[in-house]
């Protein structure tokens, strides 16, 4: 991986008396594709906003080396106001003369055969997606910032905008940042795995060694307590356990049936034994 | 683009079960020597996967002696004919291996294993 390009440090944002982020150091490098992970309320989106800049910090700071300014991040939500009361053309020019774009693509949105003089409020939920991205990518991103939008849009409009996605991450060696709460269309793409909780990250690691090193057992017994329990659910007489860092010893002195688990498993672990240590409390 | 799917939930890391599928391609005559392997970005797009993931597949794939790459036309399938006979071997062994592992979980004595081989290959 080269040097990165992302530098946050010391991160902090309060609202109210609450603390929202609370003191993150992070760095990330170019052409990284990002997970962000976590319960309602960890924080996820008020850091993707602190990338962005739309969100100031209290204390610390987030800085880009390279030359990365405001033109080339993209932002991508649905709480985003796309200039609602312009048309869809109106809505392109404005954009193209703020990032002195000069060739607008509208490949992304040419099967959808928008109407230029449809208002942008009377878009739907994908047709606005897609339209927010085929915005952004014209800006050729060297940072991209999706914030839970994947599962709003239906299946053949996500396919297209993944695929714009790993078309960027690929020509313009992009840094991919996903908040998400769903993952089994997405799972394959991301390289690295942050899970926040309560304004902080408890997990930053890479996905094939989670993959490698959270495993599922299941048991009608207790399992022993020097297995690393992250978290269990019970289903009528038996238990699934996630256990997590799994390694060749552990399995060797607790001979169970390690079951592999997918991405979403991964992250509801990490989320569930932060609700679970919260019940303890 | 090619015939299986790639699962997270493997314990093979993607890569690895993309470079999985290159060679049963190609074992399999789907891809032949001198063929054009898809363009990284394609693929990445068509299996949903990291772009990185594809091209580290491929440059493994060429570090074993099965791709080569050209500097600014893609990747090429190329490999000596004794590597074939080679791969075809050890994925054989790999596909036993699992089939074993499969039927002793299920309770299969040697004997059972035994009988089943010899019916099946002597009706072949």
């Amino acid at each position: 991986m080269s040097e990165d390009i992302i530098n946050v440090s010391g991160l902090e944002v309060k609202i109210g008396k609450k603390t929202i982020l609370d003191g993150i150091e992070v760095g990330f490098s170019s052409g990284e594709c990002v997970l962000i992970a976590g319960a309602n309320g960890a924080g996820k989106s008020t850091f993707l906003k602190c990338l962005t800049g739309v969100v100031l910090p209290d204390k610390g700071d987030v800085r880009y080396t390279g030359g990365i300014g405001p033109e080339k991040i993209g932002f991508i939500s649905d709480q985003l106001s796309l200039f609602e009361n312009f048309t869809v053309m109106q809505g392109i020019d404005f954009h193209t003369r703020v990032f002195g774009i000069e060739n607008f693509d509208t490949s992304l949105i040419d099967d959808l055969r928008f109407d230029p003089a449809q208002k942008i409020k009377h878009l739907s939920a994908g047709e606005r997606t897609l339209f927010n991205l085929s915005l952004v990518w014209s800006q050729q991103p060297q940072v991209l910032l999706i914030d839970e939008i994947i599962h709003v849009i239906d299946p053949f409009l996500r396919d297209k905008f993944l695929e714009a996605v790993i078309d960027l991450m690929d020509r313009c060696n992009t840094t991919v940042f996903m908040v998400n709460h769903t993952f089994s269309e997405i799972e394959k793409i991301p390289e690295r795995v942050l899970v926040m909780a309560d304004g902080r990250f408890i997990v930053d690691e890479n996905t094939d060694v989670l993959a490698r090193s959270l495993k599922k057992v299941i048991s009608r017994a207790e399992l022993p307590s020097d297995c690393p329990v992250i978290f269990y659910q019970q289903y009528a007489a038996e238990r699934e356990y996630f256990i997590y860092p799994c390694n060749p010893e552990l399995v060797e002195r607790h001979p169970y049936e390690y079951l592999p688990v997918d991405l979403t498993e991964i992250v509801k672990t990490f989320i569930g034994g932060q609700y679970a240590k919260k019940r303890m409390e | 683009m090619f015939r299986s799917s790639i699962d997270f939930g493997s314990p093979l890391p993607i890569y690895r079960q993309l470079i999985h599928l290159v060679k049963l391609e190609i074992l399999s005559g789907r891809l032949e020597q001198g063929d054009q392997l898809p363009p990284i970005r394609e693929l990445a797009k068509s299996l949903k996967l990291n772009p990185n993931t594809v091209a580290k597949a491929y440059y493994t794939l060429e570090a074993e002696g099965f791709v080569e790459s050209r500097r600014g036309s893609g990747n090429w399938v190329n490999y000596k004919p004794g590597n074939l006979d080679e791969l075809r071997k050890g994925m054989v062994e790999d596909e036993w291996k699992g089939f074993l592992e499969r039927a002793v979980s299920l309770g299969a004595s040697s004997k059972h294993i035994l009988d089943i081989v010899n019916r099946d290959l002597n009706n072949e």
